[in-house]
């Protein structure tokens, strides 16, 4: 155990610091600072150890397979970080003159146009900061727009039983009533629910497409022509746009607002909960609500292309301070580089990767099928999934005793990040699977073998997993109980 | 891997897409590239970039020009972090779960209170929640219902961040003036009794120090909460927000552990007293034990969140910040206490160099003369600043600040100077003679 609040060397030891250029500054005496705070006096190799020791604790895409479904968890390509740590980046101001950004803002245009075509959308902010954050953005345009055509009465949002968590809170942070809808039984989305409950009072429905069981909405285009006919506007969830990018779009769907996550789709890399990326795109009718401001390219009269802010008319303000997480920008930028117009081959990959894992563990080979003690079942049967799939724990517990969560620690032991837990809540015992198009067949294989291996185990091993991870099974409930949020620093 | 599935081509397993729907055109974008190609572009595009590392710069307004010692970027980046997702399975995640607890504990120390949460997006959206959150703990005994009071002098752009993320609450906004010192009207405050929160900022907009801070809890009491955003640098020399009463501290994270980085990955700093933490935002790491009795970390209070709570969660934010706090952790590590006092005195330093260079100019005057400052100023000017802007900028490689006309129409001859550690002397000397030359040019 390595404890940062152990140091306590010499003062000033971590880093030698240049002299002030000057003393004569003064500081009103009741705002002086009287003790500073107990932070740690540690050298730059005992500082390094102690994060490098930490790094050993973690597990990253970098350790090992890690089918988290819905996360996208794709190889972060290394260049990308070379890049963002390059000069000309990490020390750009976001408010310096256009003419010291014109190489960034030349990728903020490019990454505009590129994310409006793959989704079929007429424009593009890339200032939200997460997933979360364009879903709230989206829904404060379409409330503004609704309140400039005189509609300001609808205040009222549908979502699907199986939305991410993030839907419904991002549209209730901007006021709207949440109407959730059942599933059909077969998970897919129920349109005569969806037809009991648009009205005049109907702001939108957000929804993603493929759905979280990771199956494509065979009527999205129905749904949409139901919300439109009652006035409504239709929200696409991108979180699963892994799945179907070039094979068709948000736009052809019938969508009228969606978002992106460069942090899933586009190779950002997740850093251990953020930063990601939110951008987000919207029809004509919505452009000119978008948060300010927008990079427009303009050419002068020698052809030299020049970029400048635009901001829309209309606009919602801010819901960054600055421009976004540019940094996700310009890794996504690069990240699309490397497909270019090929990149509908990266959702191809990621397909085939789902349905093969998906096949693999279901079709046991005999042996193997003989000393399992239950299989899973599938969460929402059908020939073909998409990006990610579902399994239900429920036959494996009613025979053995050993839960959804117990195989997914179990898993941990194998060296692999364990597959969603618990989503969508519509599945019993759910694990929710998506391996992404950056593994291999042969990386496939053997987890499919391991998991299925792990069916076969003895169910107390399994119940008591994890074994053989940095600690064993935590306490959830005592954190909880007892909320130690912070080192006590005890200076005896 | 087709044909053991029994599929022919990769278009059965796109053929449960319906015609109507389905996309037939290739993507019109470019070419592929390698990885060299690609390489290559982007150093060209970032090189016609102009850093404020590559010249003296006087910018600031919320974004800092600072000094991020080597090893933040090179540990931060180890795999095990960087393509780490959230940390739900403890077991596999002590490393950045500890991290975090660490951080808050850092964070904790700095603003003097008790709990800090893992991060936010950015200094504005800390605000913003930190006043949502206030509501949802006070409204029920407030006599001015879902009102907050925020100071004049904030910047425009968070004050809309603000507006967004309030309105669907339909919380009141209302406005704390400033006299012509820059300082806060304590005055008026007394108005915000009974409201839910009221939200200032040490130092200020304009970089003003405000004692009369220390006054705001003795005449808001109990059932209105203090919010404070800060320069959180600035703590290694002023007194920390918990210690003149304040519930809730908010601030731009980035002058530890990341540069400017053109407004983003940033992060909020988020931390509060013992009664907002079942309303406050964001993930929170706690101190637990595993199976076997050993000290062990993991996410905790999830039940605020989205993925549990949905709409009833009290923020809807899932992706946060992570790796950029961390990175703040490391530079703060690294620091220590001493190495954060020394910072603060670089900075405020640079500050005093910087304005009693310019004050000794003829025609040039302070907005505010007998203001203490930390990292910025303001100036008034015979003429536009936006002129006096573009000459330094083609004629001195010099990035003099912001045209404080930008956020407040009618100051076209204000100029917001910031200098943080960054700035040397000569760096003071080159601004005033940039400056002298200017004021020349006109008369």
């Amino acid at each position: 155990m390595s404890d940062l609040f152990a140091f306590n060397g010499a003062k000033g030891a971590g880093y030698a610091q240049p002299a002030p250029i000057s003393d004569e500054y003064t500081i009103p005496s009741e705002l002086q600072r009287n003790t500073l705070p107990r932070w740690p006096r540690a050298s730059e190799p005992e500082i390094v150890r102690h994060y490098t020791w930490l790094s050993t604790r973690s597990h990253g895409i970098d350790s090992g397979f890690y089918p988290l479904g819905s996360c996208t968890m794709k190889h972060n390509p290394r260049v990308n970080e070379r890049i963002v740590q390059m000069p000309g980046m990490n020390d750009l101001h976001a408010l310096a003159p256009a003419s010291h950004l014109q190489g960034m803002m030349a990728i903020f245009h490019e990454m505009q146009e590129m994310l409006a075509h793959c989704a079929g959308m007429d424009s593009v902010t890339l200032q939200p900061v997460a997933g979360a954050q364009g879903e709230f953005t989206a829904m404060r345009c379409i409330q503004e727009y609704h309140r400039e055509i005189g509609e300001s009465n609808r205040d009222k949002v549908i979502v699907p039983d199986s939305a991410h968590g993030t839907n419904p809170a991002s549209a209730a942070m901007c006021g709207y009533e949440i109407i959730e809808i059942p599933s059909l039984e077969n998970g897919r989305l129920d349109l005569d629910a969806l037809r009991a409950v648009v009205g005049d009072d109907t702001a939108a429905m957000m929804i993603t497409n493929p759905s979280t069981l990771g199956i494509f909405e065979p009527e999205i285009a129905e749904a949409a022509e139901i919300v439109h006919e009652a006035g409504g506007q239709m929200y696409y969830d991108g979180a699963n746009f892994n799945a179907i990018l070039g094979k068709t779009n948000p736009g052809l769907m019938g969508f009228d607002a969606v978002h992106y996550n460069l942090h899933k789709t586009f190779s950002q890399p997740h850093g251990g909960g953020g930063p990601g990326a939110g951008p987000i795109g919207v029809k004509a009718h919505l452009s000119d609500y978008l948060p300010a401001p927008l990079v427009v390219a303009d050419e002068d009269e020698e052809g030299e292309v020049w970029f400048d802010w635009y901001e829309p008319p209309k606009s919602i303000g801010k819901v960054q301070q600055w421009h976004g997480n540019s940094g996700a920008t310009v890794r996504a930028w690069a990240f699309y580089r490397r497909y270019g117009r090929d990149l509908e081959k990266m959702s191809e990959h990621a397909v085939l990767n789902a349905n093969y894992l998906r096949y693999r563990i279901m079709n046991p080979s005999e042996d193997v099928a003989k000393s399992i003690h239950a299989m899973p079942v599938d969460g929402a049967p059908t020939d073909v999934v998409k990006h990610e799939f579902t399994l239900s724990m429920t036959p494996v517990k009613d025979v053995t005793g050993v839960t959804g969560k117990d195989i997914a620690k179990r898993l941990l032991d194998y060296g692999y990040m364990s597959p969603t837990l618990y989503f969508p809540m519509i599945v019993p015992e759910c694990l929710m699977f998506e391996p992404t198009e950056t593994e291999s067949k042969e990386a496939i294989d053997q987890f499919a073998d391991d998991f299925l291996h792990i069916l076969t185990e003895d169910p107390e091993l399994v119940k008591t997993a994890p074994h053989d991870t940095p600690v064993k099974r935590v306490d959830e409930v005592w954190a909880a109980r007892n909320l130690i949020l912070r080192h006590p620093i005890d200076e005896s | 891997m087709l044909s053991a599935m029994g599929l022919s081509s990769m278009d059965d397993l796109f053929s449960d897409i319906p015609e109507g729907v389905r996309r037939n055109a290739p993507l019109d974008l470019p070419e592929p590239q390698t990885e060299e190609e690609i390489l290559r572009e982007a150093q060209m595009l970032l090189n016609t970039n102009i850093s404020v590392d590559s010249r003296p710069s006087f910018l600031g307004a919320g974004l800092y020009s600072n000094y991020v010692p080597s090893m933040v970027p090179m540990l931060a980046t180890r795999g095990e972090f960087l393509t780490a997702y959230t940390p739900y399975q403890p077991e596999v995640s002590q490393g950045m779960l500890q991290a975090m607890w660490e951080f808050q504990t850092m964070i904790s120390e700095l603003v003097g209170l008790p709990i800090s949460n893992v991060s936010m997006y950015d200094a504005s959206t800390a605000a913003a929640e930190a006043l949502t959150c206030s509501v949802r703990v006070h409204n029920r005994k407030a006599s001015q219902k879902s009102t907050i009071y925020v100071s004049e002098l904030i910047p425009p752009h968070r004050m809309s961040v603000i507006h967004n993320y309030t309105q669907g609450a339909e919380i009141v906004i209302k406005t704390i003036p400033h006299g012509e010192d820059g300082l806060l009207d304590i005055s008026a405050v007394n108005s915000a009794e009974g409201a839910c929160a009221i939200y200032v900022e040490q130092p200020n907009a304009l970089g003003l120090l405000d004692p009369g801070i220390c006054e705001l809890k003795s005449i808001i009491g109990e059932n209105t909460a203090l919010v404070v955003g800060v320069q959180p640098v600035s703590l290694g020399l002023i007194a920390p927000p918990g210690d003149y009463g304040a519930d809730i501290v908010v601030g731009e994270g980035q002058p530890f552990g990341i540069g400017p980085t053109a407004g983003g990955p940033i992060y909020g700093l988020f931390a509060c007293s013992q009664a907002y933490i079942r309303q406050m935002p964001g993930r929170i790491v706690g101190q637990s034990m595993d199976s076997d009795g050993q000290q062990a970390f993991t996410l905790t209070l999830s039940t605020r969140e989205q993925h549990i709570r949905r709409h009833r969660a009290t923020s809807n934010i899932c992706s946060n910040e992570t790796l950029i706090a961390l990175m703040g952790a490391m530079h703060m590590a690294l620091l220590g206490p001493e190495g954060l006092e020394r910072l603060a005195q670089r900075n405020a330093g640079a500050c005093a160099a910087t304005k009693a260079a310019l004050l000794a100019l003829d025609g040039i005057e302070s907005v505010h003369p007998n203001g203490v400052h930390f990292n910025e100023f303001a100036i008034r000017l015979p003429r536009p600043a936006a002129d006096l802007l573009s000459f330094l900028d083609e004629e001195c490689d010099i990035t003099g600040g912001l045209d404080l006309s930008q956020w407040w129409p009618g100051r076209e001859n204000e100029l917001l100077v910031c200098a943080t550690d960054q700035i040397d002397t000569e760096d003071v000397e080159e601004l005033a003679e940039g400056v002298q030359d200017w004021l020349e040019g006109y008369e």
